[in-house]
């Protein structure tokens, strides 16, 4: 009689033990799974800013050039040189992005920047000296080289914050990630005609 | 109810009414028969051996036109779907060329981008590549292009030694051991799962074997890859390379 109940408790005990370790091995494997997508995110972000540095960089290069070329382009250039100094101003870490106001400010910021160097490119086309200019059509190379791999990496980091997004939405993930403090990262909008890639809106 | 189903139908043809992007399965794919079989295959050898000796993998895509997608997007994406290069050298290297529009892009692979930047591709297209397209002599602009970034490449990147069969050490004993790890396999399985033995009238005896094995099968030879087309190699793309349109 002893011993059977002995059983039982121990068996219930056992059960509970089993049912614990269950419960702590798939907190654990979620918890690191969140993290490794973090990581993604904040790699995938690196990649970002610096194509966006590397634009940066280009610039006062490919301006210096048009200026002694396409003098009457000076609203166009100046333009230029402006909306770099605004991004320069914004100060970019990682913990932005789960920052919606701080993101969109950069976005806006680079964005237009994107819009100022295209209508300086869409001006320089009427000077054929330019057209001639072997540095300039490197730059001008360059330049749109940066852009593509920027639009590259601004895809894959957006890829990236949909599948974080959508892990700490999920359940019951999502309850280990709210325990745990992962929010909801920003990802790029599209701005009209910037993109051609499908944004999935969640 | 229909409305939505409509909307349903609308958004998934939004979405897949992009380019569809092939998979090439040669080196030199051209869907706009603007190329002769001799000028392909010379083309497919020289690229083909260029892969076998250096790894680097440079593959030509030629198609008439786009129907909507932007030139870059799409490039990148026939790139990233193919896997274009090897895995962890990113050494890939496509070249496409929507004729009807007289637009060429060079695009090239991560690994490729410090030997090749885009300054440099953009010089290849247009002061090599762009003067034999603009005559309509595409084979011979082809060529010149793409011996110009072998001759820019070269010496980056060799072949991986795995690729030649190479008898070592450890590879000797691995097959002795895969050897008599078979050989009792087989024994076994001839003699059965219970090791081929039966008890009867008070002592052990073989069981009597019921049919015959028929053997392994063969494994159909190992030549399968030796057809001489492409095969990407896992490399990645991050945008790099020009383009240019005469």
């Amino acid at each position: 009689m002893k011993n059977k109940s002995l059983l039982i408790g121990c068996s219930v005990g056992a059960v509970l033990l089993i049912f614990v370790l269950i419960i702590a091995s798939w907190a654990i494997s979620s918890y690191n799974s969140l993290v490794s997508l973090d990581q993604e995110v904040n790699q995938t972000w690196s990649q970002v800013e610096n194509q966006y540095q590397r634009r940066f960089d280009l610039i006062p290069n490919l301006v210096e050039t048009v200026k002694g070329v396409a003098e009457f382009e000076r609203e166009t250039y100046t333009a230029v040189t402006e909306a770099r100094a605004k991004v320069g101003q914004i100060q970019i870490t990682s913990e932005m992005l789960e920052d919606p106001k701080a993101f969109e400010r950069f976005q806006a910021a680079q964005d237009n920047l994107s819009s100022a160097l295209s209508r300086l490119l869409v001006a320089v086309e009427n000077y054929p000296q330019l057209k001639a200019n072997e540095n300039f059509l490197q730059l001008q190379a360059q330049l749109e080289g940066t852009e593509n791999r920027i639009s590259v990496e601004r895809r894959r980091f957006n890829e990236s914050v949909q599948k974080f997004n959508t892990a700490i939405k999920r359940f019951p993930t999502n309850v280990i990630a709210g325990t745990f403090g992962f929010g909801e990262k920003q990802y790029f909008k599209a701005v009209t005609g910037s993109e051609t890639a499908p944004k999935v809106e969640f | 109810m229909k409305k939505i189903l409509f909307a349903t139908l609308l958004i998934i043809n939004n979405v897949f009414s992009q380019e569809e992007i092939p998979i090439l399965n040669h080196y030199v794919n051209d869907f706009t028969a603007t190329l002769s079989v001799e000028q392909r295959l010379h083309l497919e050898r020289k690229l083909k051996k260029y892969d076998d000796t250096t790894s680097n993998q440079i593959v030509i895509l030629m198609i008439s036109k786009l129907e909507g997608s932007d030139l870059f997007d799409y490039s990148i994406r026939v790139a990233e779907k193919n896997k274009i290069g090897r895995k962890g050298k990113d050494n890939g290297i496509l070249i496409l060329i929507v004729k009807d529009y007289r637009k060429v892009r060079i695009e090239v692979g991560y690994g490729l981008e410090e030997i090749i930047p885009d300054a440099v591709a953009s010089s290849i297209i247009r002061n090599i590549m762009i003067p034999y397209f603009k005559a309509g002599n595409f084979f011979e602009g082809l060529d010149k292009g793409i011996s110009t970034i072998q001759d820019a490449i070269a010496g980056l990147y060799q072949a991986e030694k795995k690729d030649d069969f190479e008898v070592t050490p450890t590879l000797l004993i691995t097959l002795f051991l895969l050897a008599i790890i078979l050989t009792s396999l087989f024994r076994r399985m001839r003699r059965g799962v219970l090791g081929g033995w039966t008890y009867y009238g008070g002592s052990w005896h073989p069981i009597p074997r019921k049919g015959s094995w028929g053997g392994f099968g063969s494994f159909g030879g190992f030549g399968g890859f030796s057809g001489g087309g492409f095969r990407g190699g896992g490399g990645s793309f991050g945008g790099g390379g020009a383009s240019g349109s005469w």
